[in-house]
């Protein structure tokens, strides 16, 4: 290995995610298999923090954070937990540190989810955002326009989330349901914050997206500009045919 | 109308469905009925002489039906069953209607109904079954069904509304927590198994209901077999896993067979199955625990199930000239691993063919291809095709894994072909699909060969 592959080598990102037991039942790791993967294949090191309830976490120590889809059981618990790192959060939204939440921690990084029964689960309010149960399940093949192209996805969720005035949306629905299935938009973005409610998972198939994540985070750790680009064949195959399938 | 005249007009169209030929028949003359006469189903079922037994949850339904036809029919019991596949409402109907006699009158003694877990609350009230064995509950289309924990409480449902004996499998926290809805907590028993020879593979994140039902907080596992199944509890005491009343342990495993002890009460038996992985002995147990509970004894029942093939397409060997091809079928991230561990660990190299398909009936979300251990083969050599409609979203998943793969054709009758074609003589292939895609392939493979089993 040269010598410059070896100094590559040694510098590492920190993915942490966050509640990986209690919210894992929509693949979502692959998108932590995907950020690991593409770091490890332009000679970075990865070192994932797996952090659950009652988990002593340092917010500061990541470079990326993650928190996937779940169930209701599991999103009641991770509410509550979650309000211990709110405020580190929110600083570490504010310093660019880029973040990838899907659907149930998504939720929960707006003001709070309603659920159907009445029960309020508590959100730390990264997003202007609240969410309602309701008894229409929004599922389906997905695919929206953001800033990082069209991406492809499948949405399974009974919560409409309704963005309040003034904050951003991550992308527009081209097909499915998105945030609410009525207003068009899907997501919601805050600094290098993102929520979304697509599984599929969502980065493997959307490598653009994934770097985008990648490079925000070298460039706030390691000032990096540009990243080293990768034969994306596989991906986009896979997106081709998701794009062709029914919604 | 009159109950002999819905039998009448619904049995007219089973005669008539078999005679155009199409396939059996199997769902259409019960939904005509249930049309006709939405009580159908509960006048009838109320006719058969000793009741009947209803077997549900994810993984293992039509295994578990097999293996209890098995031990019930050599206990002396006939049986009106549903076809495997016509495991809704309409498909159990149908199955009464088929075996009643126009006169209105059962020969057949006993019912024994494999049950989506969606349609349990709708089934269980009409059968009023004397015992229900639920077997285990992993996340399977979740587009179809919602949540792991909705999908519990439709089955929570049907059993509130029945008076039923209650199987449980104990190391399925999920599936214990059903005990709930018993009416009387007196008849719940419990299965489960005391310990494994085998290893959890390190890669296995497959835990899908692994948190207390009661706080959500992460359970502790002080055994953990595979998924979320082992002995564990609530580190803050709402649950643990319960005492059973039918266990196996001392258990060897091979590709083709498992032999272990079964523990009922104080005795222990020998027992060995012609069906690999631990997943089967599950199944044997439950279909223990239930003929124990209507008073077959255990040795006869062991017996019984020494002589039970597996079902249809679950894990099936077909020759093609020299070539020898074992059909795997998959339906989500836990069956899935179990294939790997079974099948695909077995040499260095290896020659497997992957078919992903996302109809309807396979689950749409492709997603759980992503919560599957593929990382166990990373350090083998297999040679790799993948075909089916999300051939490319398999291929990605691979590429994740860093396993290469040789060839990607979302085209099933060329992918077989060539990976046919591609085997050395006398070799062996693992041709691995989901549901829809294992039907397909058996229709191509059918065409090169006289297959056994029927789809029934």
């Amino acid at each position: 290995m040269s010598a410059t592959k070896k100094s590559t080598a040694k510098k590492t990102i920190t993915i942490l995610h966050l509640y990986p037991e209690e919210l894992n039942i929509y693949g979502d790791r692959g998108n932590i298999i995907t950020l690991t993967k593409r770091l490890e294949w332009r000679g970075y090191a990865v070192e994932l923090i797996r952090a659950g309830v009652g988990d002593k976490v340092d917010i500061k120590s990541a470079d990326i954070i993650f928190g996937g889809g779940g169930q209701d059981r599991g999103q009641i618990a991770v509410g509550q937990d979650l309000q211990r790192h709110a405020k580190a959060l929110h600083a570490a939204a504010k310093d660019g540190v880029p973040m990838l939440t899907i659907c149930g921690t998504y939720q929960l990084f707006g003001r709070g989810f309603t659920t159907l029964e009445g029960l309020q689960i508590p959100g730390i309010e990264l997003f202007q955002a609240r969410t309602i149960g309701s008894t229409q399940r929004m599922i389906g093949n997905v695919s929206i326009e953001t800033p990082f192209g069209r991406l492809e996805g499948f949405e399974n969720h009974s919560g409409r989330t309704l963005l309040e005035e003034g904050q951003e949306a991550f992308g527009s629905v081209i097909r499915g349901f998105g945030n609410d299935g009525t207003s068009g938009k899907e997501g919601a973005v805050f600094h290098n914050v993102y929520g979304t409610y697509l599984h599929g998972p969502v980065l493997p198939k959307n490598p653009a997206f994934a770097d985008a994540l990648i490079l925000a985070a070298l460039k706030r750790k390691y000032g990096i500009s540009q990243l080293e680009p990768l034969d994306d064949t596989a991906e986009l195959a896979a997106s081709e045919t998701a794009m062709m399938r029914p919604q | 109308m009159p109950v002999f005249l819905t039998v009448l007009i619904a049995k007219s169209l089973l005669n008539l469905s078999r005679l155009i030929g199409r396939g059996g028949g199997s769902a259409l003359p019960g939904l005509v009925a249930e049309k006709l006469d939405p009580q159908i189903g509960s006048k009838l079922a109320k006719r058969i002489p000793h009741g009947s037994i209803i077997v549900t949850g994810t993984n293992g339904k039509t295994t578990t039906s097999k293996m209890l036809a098995r031990v019930l029919t050599d206990s002396g019991e006939h049986l009106v069953a549903n076809r495997a596949g016509s495991n809704l409402s309409r498909g159990v109907v149908s199955a009464l209607i088929e075996h009643i006699s126009v006169s209105g009158r059962y020969n057949d003694t006993m019912g024994l109904f494999e049950v989506d877990e969606a349609a349990m609350p709708a089934v269980a009230s009409m059968v009023q079954p004397r015992a229900i064995v639920v077997l285990n509950l992993f996340r399977d289309q979740l587009d179809r069904y919602g949540e792991l924990d909705t999908t519990a409480g439709l089955i929570g449902r049907g059993i509130a509304a029945t008076q039923a004996q209650l199987y449980l499998n104990a190391d399925d926290p999920l599936v214990a927590s059903l005990a709930s809805y018993a009416t009387n907590p007196d008849h719940v028993s419990y299965f489960g198994i005391d310990d494994v020879p085998t290893t959890k593979l390190s890669h296995d994140v497959t835990a899908d209901s692994n948190t207390c039902p009661e706080c959500g907080r992460a359970l502790i596992y002080s055994k953990s077999f595979f998924g979320h199944i082992g002995h564990y509890r609530c580190p803050k005491g709402h649950i643990k896993r319960p005492q059973t009343a039918v266990s196996a342990d001392k258990i060897t495993l091979n590709d083709r067979s498992a032999s272990f002890t079964v523990q009922v009460e104080d005795e222990q038996h020998q027992a060995k199955i012609f069906l690999p992985g631990l997943y089967n002995i599950y199944n044997a147990l439950a279909a223990t625990a239930v003929s124990n509970g209507i008073g077959i004894s255990v040795d006869s029942t062991l017996e019984s199930l020494s002589h039970v093939q597996a079902a249809f397409g679950r894990v099936e060997v077909i020759s093609v000239g020299s070539k020898r091809l074992y059909l795997l079928l998959v339906k989500n991230p836990t069956g899935f691993n179990q294939v790997i561990h079974t099948f695909l660990l077995k040499n260095k190299q290896q020659n497997v063919l992957f078919i992903i398909n996302d109809n309807f009936a396979d689950g749409r979300d492709i997603s759980w291809l992503w919560d599957v251990a593929f990382e166990e083969l990373t350090a083998q050599h297999h040679t790799i095709d993948v075909s089916g409609i999300r051939a490319t979203d398999m291929t990605l998943r691979l590429k994740y894994a860093d396993i290469p793969v040789r060839a990607t054709n979302d085209k099933v009758g060329q992918a077989l072909n060539q990976f046919i074609d591609q085997l050395p003589e006398n070799g062996t292939g693992y041709i691995v699909p989901t549901y829809t895609a294992m039907l397909d392939a058996r229709k191509k493979l059918g065409r090169k060969v006289k297959l056994s089993g029927v789809w029934e």
